[in-house]
């Protein structure tokens, strides 16, 4: 099925300061409804020289089988580390291009920190619980996870233009993400983008999914 | 008896036809209403089993697709497709393949593109054949019916998650005989289901047939399949068909559920209800016919006993009526019938009574009593005697005293007869005649019987004023000499009473000898016709004498007959019997041509002979009669004077004026005209009168015993007297001793005649006597 994405341009009054820009950008599904896990990336036309921040490590905990968080944005060379704190065991893998491996993990216990280098997708799943799904999306563009509400700002933007992308884990498979250009300008006022996305059902719902009704 | 069955096998051809046609048309509606009723039952089942077909079609997808997504789960096979590992893939894809039922896997990137295919290793990179398919695959579960070469295959979307979706596993179940036979196994669908796909070439084509391979699909080939329910034509068998469409992608050639009901499946279980109503109807019409027979028969048999008793009173039998114990129309016609016998038998009865009695005396007639005595032959008595009572005067009672006193006397006859023959079965014969049989009688006894009864009638019958002889007289006719049939016996009884009342004696048996009614009289008259026409009789000639010169001047000529088998015949034999069977004209006229024939001969040499020729009364009634003579005169040259016509004074009796007319014109000719037997017969003298007589012939019976009898010798005197007085010359026949002749000639008679003078004799003979009697004497 095709997805449509409809961006509205609002261009509020005059020019802003020329130091500070602000994007708002809204995900809402067909429907209308807000999308949350969504991840928007920001791309600036001209990268800044600024240099890259220090590698952080993030964690991923199990919990009540689900993993915690789902979407994830991480930088390149940041560390990741899979925590178990269910009362099973989990087998965490992930076939990504970005980076495959795999951890059988015991009640409690952690991964070793796994350090993602490259950026793009990683896909992570439990060999033993299908409905267990994280995404980890390591972007050495900004990048925002959208919260249910659907809506992520982007503050003190330099002016100039911008790619805005957007990716679901629910994007239909094979499709190219939904992207759009911004240019955002000197002045105080908001920039806005709207992103309606077509989506598929959520893959965490594996399990149930002989019993949908589809 | 042909219209008692007419009218049983119509009543049973009624009934027959009406119950058969009443249930034809019965069987003819319920058969239409079933089959309507089935019909819309099957159309109303075919649209529930193509949506149960579709059903099942989904579980079978569910069912696969659950397979395949346990599959989809496996580490390893989600390791091999993250990691491209196609060959692992693809063996894994295979293994997978046969146990889900699936022909074919194929591994479809999120590109579109393939990656493996179980059935087509250069296949991958090649784009997938239903992309649509493709497209929706991870929204909800994707399946649907391709069709691929000609055959239909069930495809099975799976999306495959390692754990983000990285592809999709298509598999291909082929919807094969099998596999429909199998669905309509588990799921007991009526009818038969085939699937067709659409070939551009020729329509539509099954691709898979049911368990029954009823051609469902190849039958219609050429007229489409119908989206709707209608009846088809399926291989000679009515089938309500219709075509299901199938979920399919739009990439694919059409693939329909053709699916059938057979009308005469659904019509099978009708069947028993089919023989059933065959049955009834069989027992129906055999009840039917004997109830029609029965019915009939109730109707026919009396009707039939009926006709048969019309039948019996039609031969005369008028016994009892089988009585018909009804109330219904049979029964009055029963009784109808019976008072109609009853009628009709006391109508017969006196019918028979006056045909077989006698009115006036109430004795049984001629018919009854021959009928009697014929029965009473035939119940075995050997002998008896039948007695004819004749009474001789009962004309001259009639005709003097009337019927009225007739009956009377006859009533008195009879009852005379019952008193003195209370024996005797008697009747009344006819008007004059009484029959008395006498069973077990011989002749005396049947003698003494006939004198009693002669007894018993002499005694005049007396009445206020007058009293009559009835002159009986009685013939007796014996059984069996006389005769065996009662037929016979009463024609010899009545002959003997003829002889009877001629004779003086008033009772006479029958004696075969002298009934002139015998058979061979009959033949004699053949013969003696015969004898005419070969002239084989001849002219005997008595001479006459004459008294007064005494010499013979003439001759009686008579007919002798010698008959070549019986001899010397008697004149009074054949002459009587001419004249009753008309034959006597032609012996008259050969008598007359051989007499005159002879004359002439005698006249031409130089005898003087006159011959005398009898005439009989029929003669005399011929008109023509002088004329002939007068010719045969002519012809052989001979005077009339010369001939002598004798007649009897009977023979002018019949038939006066005719025979006086022919005896004038004789005598006008100068032929003599002599009355013969003159004095015996009854005596005419009224015609003497009138007659042209020149002689007259006196009987023999007064000249036989003339020389003795004095009476005798005053009437023949008297009667020569008498003659001369009137001119006539008399002739004495009869003479047979001198005595006679003298006192003949003494007293002036004319001429003699008879044995003393000569007998006859034949004409040679007597040429010499003519001449030398004189001598003689």
């Amino acid at each position: 099925m095709r997805w449509r994405v409809v961006v509205a341009w609002l261009l509020a009054g005059s020019a802003g300061p020329l130091w500070a820009g602000q994007l708002l950008v809204r995900v809402s599904d067909a429907g209308g409804h807000a999308v949350g896990n969504a991840v928007v990336t920001l791309t600036p036309e001209s990268p800044p020289a600024a240099a890259a921040p220090e590698p952080v490590t993030r964690y991923v905990d199990q919990r009540d089988e689900t993993f915690i968080p789902y979407v994830q944005v991480l930088r390149p060379g940041d560390r990741v580390v899979f925590r178990n704190s269910d009362g099973t065991r989990h087998h965490v893998y992930s076939f990504s291009e970005a980076k495959a491996f795999e951890f059988l993990l015991r009640p409690g216990e952690s991964s070793p920190p796994v350090t993602l280098d490259q950026a793009g997708l990683v896909a992570v799943g439990c060999n033993i619980h299908d409905h267990m799904i994280a995404y980890l999306l390591i972007s050495p563009a900004p990048a925002q996870v959208t919260p249910s509400q659907g809506q992520v700002v982007f503050e003190h933007l330099p002016p100039g233009r911008y790619t805005v992308t957007v990716w679901h884990p629910q994007l239909r498979p094979g499709q190219t993400q939904p992207s759009a250009v911004a240019t955002v300008g000197a002045g105080a006022d908001a920039q806005r983008a709207d992103f309606s996305l077509s989506l598929v059902p959520d893959p965490r719902g594996f399990a149930d999914r002989e019993h949908l009704d589809y | 008896m042909r219209a008692a069955v007419g009218f049983r096998l119509r009543l049973a051809l009624f009934f027959v036809a009406t119950l058969v046609t009443v249930q034809l048309l019965t069987a003819a509606l319920v058969y239409g209403v079933t089959r309507r009723a089935l019909v819309s039952e099957g159309e109303r089942q075919l649209a529930v089993n193509a949506q149960a077909f579709v059903a099942q079609m989904d579980d079978l997808s569910a069912r696969v697709a659950g397979n395949v997504e346990v599959m989809a789960l496996d580490y390893a096979l989600r390791s091999a497709i993250a990691e491209r590992d196609h060959g692992t893939v693809y063996s894994v894809l295979r293994n997978h393949g046969r146990r889900v039922g699936a022909s074919r896997l194929q591994l479809v990137g999120l590109d579109g593109l393939v990656e493996v295919d179980t059935a087509d290793v250069h296949a991958s990179g090649q784009r997938f054949a239903f992309p649509d398919l493709a497209e929706h695959a991870f929204e909800r579960r994707t399946a649907a019916v391709v069709a691929l070469q000609a055959k239909a295959y069930w495809l099975v979307v799976v999306p495959i998650y390692a754990p983000q979706p990285v592809g999709l596993v298509v598999v291909y179940v082929p919807l094969d005989d099998k596999l429909l036979a199998h669905l309509r196994q588990l799921s007991a669908l009526p009818g038969d289901i085939e699937l067709a796909v659409r070939s551009d070439a020729s329509g539509w084509v099954a691709a898979a047939q049911g368990l029954a391979h009823t051609g469902l699909v190849a039958s219609q080939a050429g007229q489409g399949l119908p989206m709707r329910p209608a009846m088809r034509l399926v291989d000679g068998h009515e089938y309500l068909v219709l075509a299901q469409p199938l979920s399919q992608p739009h990439s694919s050639t059409p693939v329909v559920a053709v699916l059938g009901y057979s009308l005469g499946d659904a019509l099978r279980p009708f069947h028993s209800v089919v023989i059933a109503w065959a049955m009834l109807l069989a027992l129906g019409l055999v009840v039917g016919l004997i109830g029609a027979w029965l019915t009939a028969r109730s109707v026919s048999r009396p009707v039939e006993s009926l006709a048969g008793a019309a039948r019996r009173i039609e031969a005369g039998d008028y016994r009892a009526l089988p009585s018909l114990d009804r109330r219904d129309e049979l029964g009055q016609l029963a009784a109808a019938f019976g008072t109609m016998a009853d009628a009709v038998r006391q109508r017969e009865e006196r019918i028979r009574q006056q045909a077989l009695h006698d009115q006036v005396t109430d004795l049984p007639n001629r018919v009854a009593a021959e009928t009697a005595i014929d029965r009473a032959r035939d119940a075995g008595t050997a002998h008896g005697a039948l007695l004819m009572v004749g009474l001789t005067r009962v004309p001259d009672i009639i005709k003097t005293m009337g019927h009225g006193l007739y009956d009377r006397l006859m009533r008195e006859v009879g009852a005379r007869l019952g008193r003195v023959a209370a024996n005797a079965y008697l009747a009344r014969a006819t008007d004059t005649q009484f029959v008395a049989w006498l069973p077990e009688a011989d002749r005396t006894e049947a003698a003494a019987a006939a004198l009693r009864i002669l007894d018993a009638l002499n005694a005049p019958y007396a009445e206020a004023d007058v009293s009559i002889d009835t002159l009986p007289a009685v013939g007796i006719a014996m059984h069996p000499e006389d005769g065996a049939l009662a037929s016979v016996l009463l024609r010899h009884a009545e002959v003997a009473q003829f002889t009877a009342t001629g004779s003086t004696r008033p009772l006479a048996f029958y004696d075969a000898a002298t009934d002139p009614h015998r058979a061979e009289r009959l033949s004699l008259m053949g013969e003696l016709r015969e004898a005419l026409d070969h002239d084989r009789l001849l002219l005997h000639y008595q001479p006459k004498l004459a008294l007064a010169g005494r010499r013979i001047d003439g001759v009686e000529a008579l007919v002798r007959w010698h008959h070549p088998r019986r001899g010397a015949v008697p004149p009074q034999d054949f002459i009587g019997l001419a004249e009753d069977t008309g034959n006597i004209q032609r012996l008259t006229r050969w008598a007359l041509a051989a007499g005159i024939a002879q004359a002439s001969r005698w006249h031409a040499k130089g005898l003087a002979l006159n011959v005398a020729v009898n005439l009989s009364a029929r003669d005399l009634e011929e008109a023509e009669l002088p004329g002939r003579i007068a010719r045969l005169l002519a012809i052989h040259g001979l005077p009339p004077e010369r001939l002598t016509a004798e007649i009897t004074e009977r023979a002018v009796i019949g038939e006066p004026e005719a025979a006086i007319r022919v005896l004038k014109g004789l005598a006008d000719m100068g032929v003599g005209i002599a009355v013969d037997d003159f004095g015996v017969g009854q005596s005419a003298f009224a015609y003497l009168r009138y007659l042209p007589v020149s002689e007259l012939k006196i009987d023999q019976t007064f000249v036989r015993h003339l020389a003795q009898d004095a009476s005798d010798q005053i009437i023949v005197r008297s009667i020569v007297e008498l003659g001369h007085r009137l001119g006539y010359r008399v002739t004495a026949e009869g003479v047979e001793d001198e005595g006679a002749l003298e006192h003949l000639a003494a007293i002036g008679c004319d001429h003699a005649q008879g044995f003393f003078i000569a007998r006859p004799l034949p004409a040679a003979a007597l040429s010499g006597l003519a001449v030398e009697w004189v001598g003689a004497t």
